[in-house]
């Protein structure tokens, strides 16, 4: 990893707005593609019947966000670290449920989120290093 | 499920991986050359129709599908590109990071799953 800017401008910040951009953007586009659901379209499947939602509109505009964070991101973490680690939405998901919906969370559940979190520590740990290193 | 909608669920899952690696290519050249050259545009523009394509057909598939059903498949995504990356990109991967890609894709699939 190059050495990288500091800031606003830090690629971790941005992997982490990535990341908040993409987490809000997933509930959008569920209930924005549920509330114009038309099995029948012949268009259907390849989701344009979406775009009568406004909540989709929100998300694409999340979306786009989210990507200009993430090309910033590519530009100075390997792949091989920032896409394992962008993955810890799918697990912000269960836990925000959670939490704050008071939803249950299957015992299953908790070990996916265990195996995620020790998987999330063992990429994580070359970074430290490097970040000592700076 | 169809036939029909695994293959969409493939051809998602294949351009979101082919995206990632070639807007990482793109980005990586960028410390040398720059922004203002064709070959980065045109690899800047290919990775965001592959995104796009992911894009859409996720949405189409949403309608048909919980997402819970459908992010057992997109944890597989952590496992593809840590090891294109190494393949295609030439990244250093160590065990460490296999490993730890592995568990969080096994543990994407648990949790939505469950």
């Amino acid at each position: 990893m190059q050495n990288r800017p500091s800031g606003f401008c830090n690629p971790w910040l941005q992997l982490v707005l990535s990341v908040a951009c993409v987490l809000l953007s997933e509930f959008l586009l569920k209930r924005g593609a549920t509330e114009v659901a038309d099995a029948d379209s012949a268009w259907s499947w390849v989701g344009i019947n979406g775009l009568a939602s406004s909540l989709v509109w929100w998300a694409i505009l999340l979306i786009i966000a989210s990507f200009m964070s993430w090309l910033y991101v590519l530009r100075y973490i390997p792949l091989t670290i920032a896409f394992p680690l962008s993955r810890v939405v799918d697990i912000l998901v269960p836990l925000g449920c959670w939490i704050f919906l008071g939803e249950m969370i299957s015992p299953l559940r908790w070990c996916g989120i265990a195996l995620v979190v020790l998987g999330l520590g063992l990429v994580a740990k070359p970074i430290a290093q490097i970040e000592e290193r700076l | 499920m169809s036939f029909l909608a695994f293959f969409f669920i493939v051809v998602s899952l294949l351009s979101f991986v082919a995206a990632q690696l070639i807007l990482k290519r793109a980005m990586a050249a960028t410390t040398r050359s720059g922004f203002r050259n064709v070959r980065f545009v045109a690899k800047v523009t290919s990775g965001i129709v592959l995104m796009t394509i992911s894009f859409f057909l996720t949405l189409g598939l949403l309608q048909r599908f919980d997402l819970s059903y459908l992010y057992p498949f997109q944890g597989l995504s952590v496992i593809f590109i840590t090891l294109m990356a190494a393949v295609v990109l030439k990244e250093r991967l160590n065990l460490r990071l296999t490993i730890g890609a592995l568990l969080i894709s096994v543990g994407i699939v648990l949790v939505s799953l469950s």
